[in-house]
């Protein structure tokens, strides 16, 4: 029973991560009205900046972190202007196509300038901690803390800031929202930092657990399609919800059938949810 | 405008110079294409490999070519990528001539198994151990490692002569690391080891832990982990984490030093092993590449850096052996100057041999380069331990050891 509640315990880290890794993708998509494609290449830029400043610079980890997501979240809203905002009116498939051809601009530059083989931030190996039985370490704990602060705080503004309510009012109508007053160009803009700033924060988590290489952030990017599918590619709460469902399912699969299967699990998981409730969990109306 | 027109002149202008300061393409006559992953996670080993190979082009350059003329090399990044090389490798037969393409990893060799057959041209690999080319190799296909089957049965058998009672593995979910693993495991049971757990897991993962979780739980004497650097450092550190205490062996893609700049060295000193093809470095052949890679690139050859170097000696040599230029030609001599003649290891030696009506079977720096039918030298494999920050010489088993 201990090594079932490990592989659940595990499947909520890695549901915690899917959270943080799908929250601004499903943003975006709530918002832009678009599948960003190249969201999970924004990953990519995060790491590797912290892992630049904190390893080659010598700046702490913090620091480093920090500045490592402001610089994601500009760069995420420099290519919303320059390349998004100029073709928005052609649709959101032209969009979704163009995302593709960012996320290997993005990519390839990532890998110019970074090189080839592996890297890892300057930080003390993880400490492992035993409650009931139950091993969890700290830079997991961190993960699942982070992606309650991340859903939590945007939850937050969402429903109790000025602008918030402004984002909520474009994306559920953008032309009756601009009839009446609303600044449609700064929430596309208050949009686009938030949401990279938030792939900003997934990818100092993926620099903080896992071994980078240049290719590992486009690696994400079928997970977080399953889970913004699943969550019905509009809801923050149900992202959540979906999140955790593809971790734990993940994870705790691995019990019962080998791990070469995990992927497989996650769209296994989706097309099972869709097929009683094709819209998603959120719901057809829900936003 | 005016200063669009100004700078485009000067650029022209540039260009020319450059053009005529470089030297001429003219003088080359035959083309080798170097197809490596220069980017992504292989990146490092294709870098060694396009290195060892423009070393031996100097080399057989310097000592006047080929008969077909001066050897020039055209470089092409795979990304690791078998899509991406049959791109690069059509555009290196179709528009820059080449008649071999050299360097390609396991996955991109077995992608380009067709085009090689088709277009008539050598195809030949200094890393390639998969063993779906000793099903498909043999015909323009080549290569200058031996199957992972070797690398499997290496492992099989250190792992049982260091006496460990129970072992786990895990295994990246790539052909390349199934195969050895999958022979390693046969060995295994051949001696009575406790296999704890057998896991395939996916790479491209922010953490393994999942995989880990039974792996622990079952306490093996040991850990083998055929796997990339990206997946196999994050799973080493894991396990640390969870409180493994036990040994690892580990699979060639981590005998790099990059490893004790990512995992702490006291995690593995004494503890980790690594399994790789490997020349017999006392022979004078290899000692003679070691002090000319020494000389050029101011370092110790790097994995299949040996490897590579023969492979386009081979190459050069074939050419010089064969009646024409083409890949065809070269196809057809590669066997008769690595089997059944006087021993030779230097291309200037071989060259002059070749001249002088001599059938040679040229053994390079890697070894004896004689090739089973599925065109695969058998191979000689070195397992390193980790010792204060670094991969040091553990033992070193011959190729007779497998025969």
């Amino acid at each position: 029973m201990t090594l079932f509640l490990q592989f659940f315990l595990t499947g909520i880290v890695t549901g915690s991560f899917l959270i943080l890794a799908t929250i601004g993708f499903s943003f975006t998509r709530r918002v832009e009205g678009f599948l960003n494609i190249a969201h999970a290449e924004l990953l990519g830029v995060s790491a590797f900046t912290t892992w630049g400043l904190n390893v080659l610079l010598g700046w702490h980890v913090v620091a480093a972190a920090i500045a490592g997501i402001v610089f994601t979240a500009f760069l995420g809203l420099a290519i919303g202007r320059i390349v998004y905002d100029p073709i928005r009116r052609l649709g959101p498939s032209v969009l979704l196509i163009t995302s593709v051809g960012v996320a290997y601009a993005i990519g390839g530059t990532v890998d110019a300038l970074v090189g080839t083989g592996i890297r890892t931030l300057d930080i003390p190996l993880a400490t492992s901690y035993r409650f009931a039985g139950l091993r969890i370490t700290d830079y997991q704990m961190i993960v699942v803390a982070f992606a309650v602060i991340a859903t939590g705080a945007l939850a937050l503004f969402l429903n109790k800031t000025s602008m918030g309510l402004a984002i909520r009012a474009i994306s559920a109508n953008p032309e009756l929202a601009a009839s009446r007053g609303i600044d449609v160009k700064s929430t596309s803009r208050i949009t686009w930092l938030i949401s990279s700033g938030l792939a900003g924060l997934a990818g100092v988590m993926l620099a903080v657990v896992a071994t980078l290489s240049t290719d590992i952030a486009f690696h994400q990017i079928l997970q977080i399609l399953a889970v913004a599918i699943l969550a019905g590619l509009g809801s923050l709460y149900a992202v959540i919800a979906a999140g955790l469902i593809v971790g734990v399912a993940m994870d705790v699969s691995v019990f019962w059938i080998p791990a070469g299967y995990r992927p497989l699990i996650a769209f296994a998981v989706v097309i099972l949810v869709l097929l009683f409730r094709p819209e998603g969990l959120a719901g057809r109306k829900s936003r | 405008m005016t200063a669009f027109k100004k700078r485009l002149c000067g650029m022209t202008a540039l260009v020319a110079v450059a053009a005529t300061a470089m030297p001429s393409v003219a003088a080359a006559d035959t083309t080798i294409g170097v197809l490596v992953p220069l980017t992504g996670e292989l990146g490092e080993f294709g870098k060694i490999v396009a290195d060892a190979v423009e070393l031996g082009v100097t080399q057989i350059n310097e000592a006047g070519g080929t008969s077909c003329g001066m050897l020039r090399t055209v470089i092409a990044d795979t990304g690791g990528s078998p899509e991406q090389a049959i791109r690069e490798a059509t555009n290196m037969i179709d528009s820059e001539g080449a008649v071999a393409i050299l360097g390609p990893t396991s996955g991109e060799m077995v992608a380009l198994v067709d085009l090689a057959k088709r277009k008539k041209i050598v195809v030949m690999s200094p890393y390639a151990g998969t063993i779906t080319l000793n099903e498909i190799g043999g015909d323009y296909v080549y290569r200058t490692v031996s199957s992972d089957l070797g690398d499997g049965a290496a492992s099989g058998l250190w792992l049982t002569d260091r006496g460990y009672s129970s072992v786990a593995f895990l295994v990246q979910n790539e052909e390349s690391t199934i195969s050895p693993a999958q022979v390693a495991r046969e060995t295994l049971a051949d001696a009575g080891i406790t296999l704890t757990d057998y896991v395939v897991y996916n790479p491209g993962q922010p953490s393994y832990q999942a995989e880990l979780i039974s792996v622990i739980s079952n306490n093996p004497d040991a850990i083998y982990l055929a796997g990339g650097q990206e997946s196999g450092i994050t799973v080493i550190k894991e396990a640390a984490v969870a409180g493994f205490e036990g040994d690892w062996l580990l699979t060639a893609d981590l005998a790099v030093p990059e490893v004790f700049d990512a995992i702490d060295p006291p995690i593995l000193n004494g503890k980790a092993f690594v399994e790789l093809a490997e020349p017999d470095n006392s022979l004078p052949a290899y000692k003679a590449f070691a002090e000319l890679m020494k000389k050029s690139a101011g370092k110790d050859p790097g994995p299949f850096a040996a490897n590579s170097y023969d492979m386009v000696m081979l190459a050069a040599l074939a050419l010089e052996a064969s009646e024409g230029c083409t890949g065809e030609a070269l196809n057809s001599a590669i066997r008769d100057v690595s089997e059944g003649g006087t021993s030779v290891a230097s291309f200037a030696d071989a060259k002059e041999m070749l001249a002088a009506g001599t059938d040679i079977d040229f053994e390079g720096a890697s070894g004896p380069l004689t090739m089973d039918k599925s065109g695969t030298p058998a191979g000689s494999y070195q397992i390193m331990r980790a010792e204060d920050g670094a991969w040091v010489a553990e033992k070193f088993y011959p190729a007779s050891e497998f025969q």
